[in-house]
């Protein structure tokens, strides 16, 4: 997700192209491609520049909904629903054929990460394992990070941990049998305050505050090390 | 005179519209030098195909001056038809054929949607305005051309 502006200039985009599986966009305005996942001009009157990135979330619509009761939702185009994928999309992609691979460590192409690239450093948190783990203590760069699943089983979100006035970073550890979205989801081990999805505390010494949202993105593993050679895998691959 | 440079035309205009589109195809790997190429040339084929049709047309109608048997200049003609219909080829978007683009998007309240709680979303939140958009739709259309909160975004997915 890009703000469609620079330097004053609105620009209207288009599909128009593809880059090894990660498409090309083309702004009316200018002429210039743009590449999606990296929001950078590869070719062009504005080549070199870069779109400013909005945050974006991947969640399930109950869930979404659940926090957001005023928000809005695109509609499918009728004309064109009939084209969509089917429910199982994502499943059906697993097995689509790729053209770049980077087997090592143990990926496989397909495999979805979350991507977090942010103060200095670039990892990938293989998305079956967080699932699992359903609450991931971990860094990136040399930031102490925070992975959490959400309600749904299905979301994560990526907080930085660091909670201002306690040293070093706090532990966090999950509620094991949390209550409605809003509810504490996870409590911290420096002021035992609870937590919710939205990283804000709702119960406990630290009530209103909130931490800091780090962007993550879900993409396939090939994809995110293409644009990132120097990413980090967690859990750490097995020699 | 006519024939070497009528060919001349159609190369340079069917070599202008395939060659972007065989190096700018789905599942195939592209190399960084080709990609830049391919983009270069459909930035300025515009330029190139306008010379090509004005060439061959040229070309024709100074056939057209010496040449008065029919099947000749019939043959002549075709040849310009050709140029002129790469030119007019390379205006088409095959990308948003493959995947149409939603030209007015529409949007219903998050109460009031009669999408299924289990399909996911895409959400952001831009000057206290909360939007989402299905991943069904989005990895279909690929970009929406999107005002959030009063600011124009782009989502992509």
């Amino acid at each position: 997700m890009w703000r469609s502006e620079i330097d004053g200039l609105r620009l209207t985009f288009h599909l128009a192209g593809i880059n090894n599986q990660n498409f090309l966009m083309r702004d009316e305005q200018t002429g210039t491609f743009w590449q999606q996942i990296s929001g950078r001009a590869v070719s062009g009157p504005l080549a070199g520049r870069s779109l400013t990135l909005v945050p974006s979330d991947e969640l399930t619509f109950a869930l979404w909904k659940s926090e957001e009761p005023q928000g809005t939702v695109a509609n499918d185009v009728a004309k064109y629903v009939s084209e969509y994928s089917p429910k199982d999309w994502d499943v059906r992609m697993r097995k689509a054929r790729t053209v770049l691979s980077y087997r090592e460590h143990g990926m496989e192409p397909r495999d979805l990460v979350l991507g977090v690239q942010a103060f200095g450093g670039s990892r990938a948190f293989r998305f079956d394992a967080v699932l699992r783990e359903k609450l991931v203590i971990d860094h990136v760069g040399l930031e102490p990070m925070l992975l959490v699943v959400g309600p749904d089983e299905e979301s994560v979100r990526v907080f930085r941990r660091r909670i201002a006035g306690v040293e070093p970073a706090p532990g966090f550890y999950r509620v094991e049998h949390p209550g409605p979205v809003a509810a504490a989801l996870f409590l911290d081990d420096a002021t035992g305050s609870g937590w919710n999805f939205r990283g804000c505390a709702v119960s406990g010494k630290l009530q209103g505050a909130c931490l800091e949202r780090v962007e993550a993105i879900k993409d396939y593993w090939f994809d995110w090390r293409h644009y990132h050679p120097d990413t980090s895998i967690y859990p750490s691959p097995k020699r | 005179m006519f024939l070497p440079f009528c060919l001349l035309s159609m190369a340079v205009a069917w070599g202008l519209l395939l060659y972007p589109l065989y190096v700018i195809r789905p599942f195939r790997a592209q190399g960084a030098k080709e990609l830049v190429v391919a983009l270069a040339v459909m930035r300025f084929r515009a330029m190139g195909m306008a010379v090509a049709v004005a060439g061959a047309l040229a070309a024709a109608v100074w056939y057209w001056g010496r040449e008065h048997r029919r099947v000749r200049r019939f043959f002549s003609a075709a040849g310009v038809a050709m140029v002129a219909a790469a030119a007019l080829l390379s205006r088409v978007n095959v990308y948003e054929l493959m995947f149409h683009p939603t030209e007015r998007p529409t949007f219903s309240a998050a109460g009031e949607s009669k999408l299924d709680g289990g399909e996911m979303v895409i959400a952001v939140k831009v000057s206290g305005t909360a939007r989402a958009y299905p991943i069904r739709g989005i990895s279909y259309h690929h970009i929406v051309n999107d005002v959030v909160g009063g600011e124009p975004i782009v989502a992509t997915y």
